[in-house]
């Protein structure tokens, strides 16, 4: 075998693809020739660097700028999608129970004996919270629930009675603001339905909350 | 494979997500393959992004019968970088492989065994340059073979020569793409 016909047949060696006869002229001369042995040397080295050689990732950016260009879209960015999870929040209704979600937070954080003024790092370390929060125990659990009924309760009369008042009453000052748009009596009183889910709930909330 | 062709059926019908998950499922592909081809990644990015516009754009002519979306995708990439690299051959500076090695042993040499001469990332810098220092032809055979893992039966289908030119090409490439190493590791 020469050197030349050595080289044509390197990828079949190294890939094993020669018959038998094939190799042991192939091994015949790499045994003789320095030169060849060499080349074989630093063929192997090349496809040992191609298969190591990491794969890159494609920036971040990549596949929303393709679908913008081919759909015309992409998948909304972070800020969007915070947006569209936001918006629901300004509706009079979730509003007042985000409200009321911040009332208990600082109750909890007042009952717990923290002052906010004087927060540290440690203090916003959950085990300091389950320890603290044992501390105050059930009292604690006990009065952030019953005021929770308690607005609730509040709301719920108030509600019913607007729906009990004849149609052409005046609506009471202390009523709680609408969102424009439900002016009429009867959009109140869906309103307030569709507020508490339904009367037999409401009922059963409200003799509950009554009980000591 | 099946599963390419039916979001490629699902793209057909108007199917935005079934989009998506081809490119999620297929652009790391070919972002590495237009890397290694130009060995820019400013290049990769422009061309991938091209690439799969192009594709988008002539979906519906995309036959199965004739072979997978994985290789009908490789083929349209391979000719995009071919046209790429007709277009910018005039205002392209070729650095010779004397500079590259320059510019690699000027990092301290450490080491007896010339295996150790090159730190690991070096030497994968040192492959990257001697690829860019083949010519187009054989470049792109050995990258599909050896860093994009395709057979040769697919390579043959991609480059749309028979298999046999395409052996040769990988071998010639290969020994090719292994003198360049060592010269710059001398
Ligand atoms: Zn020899």
């Amino acid at each position: 075998m020469t050197h030349l016909e050595i080289e044509h047949l390197a990828s079949d060696y190294l890939e094993g693809q020669l018959d038998a006869a094939a190799r042991a002229q192939m091994e015949k001369h790499l045994d003789a020739c320095e030169e060849c042995r060499g080349l074989m040397g630093s063929l192997r080295e090349a496809l040992d660097l191609c298969h190591t050689a990491e794969a890159l990732e494609p920036p971040p950016w990549m596949v929303p700028n393709i679908l913008r260009a081919t759909i015309g879209e992409s998948r909304p960015a972070f800020s969007e999608r915070l947006q569209a999870f936001l918006r629901p929040v300004f509706q009079l209704r979730v509003a007042y129970t985000v409200a009321m979600a911040v009332f208990s937070i600082s109750i909890l954080i007042n009952a717990s004996g923290l002052n906010v003024r004087k927060l540290r790092l440690s203090d916003l370390n959950p085990g300091t919270w389950f320890y603290r929060a044992n501390q105050a125990g059930h009292l604690l659990a006990a009065r952030a629930e019953r005021f929770y009924y308690d607005l609730r309760v509040v709301y719920e009369i108030e509600s019913r009675l607007s729906q009990l008042r004849p149609s052409n009453a005046r609506k009471p000052a202390s009523e709680p603001a609408r969102p424009a748009g439900g002016a009429s009596d009867k959009g109140v009183a869906r309103d307030s339905q569709m507020a508490w889910i339904g009367t037999s709930k409401i009922d059963r909330l409200a003799a509950s909350a009554r009980k000591p | 494979m099946e599963q390419d062709h039916e979001l490629v059926k699902q793209c057909l019908t108007g199917d935005n997500l079934a989009w998506e998950n081809l490119l999620h499922l297929h652009s790391r592909k070919i972002y590495n393959l237009c890397y290694r081809f130009t060995g820019r990644r400013e290049d990769a990015d422009d061309l991938t992004q091209e690439v799969f516009i192009k594709i988008f754009q002539t979906l519906k002519s995309f036959d199965p019968a004739q072979g997978s979306f994985s290789t009908w995708l490789n083929r349209v990439a391979r000719n995009h970088l071919v046209d790429h690299y007709r277009r910018t051959k005039k205002d392209r500076v070729t650095s010779s492989l004397e500079e590259t090695s320059v510019r690699i042993e000027e990092k301290p040499a450490r080491g007896e065994h010339p295996i150790e001469r090159l730190e690991h990332r070096e030497r994968h810098e040192a492959l990257q340059a001697a690829l860019e220092h083949l010519s187009p032809e054989l470049r792109e055979a050995v990258i599909l073979r050896d860093l994009q893992d395709l057979d040769y039966a697919e390579i043959a289908q991609v480059l749309s020569v028979p298999q046999g030119t395409v052996k040769s090409r990988i071998n010639r490439g290969r020994l090719e793409l292994a003198r360049l190493i060592k010269r710059m590791d001398e």
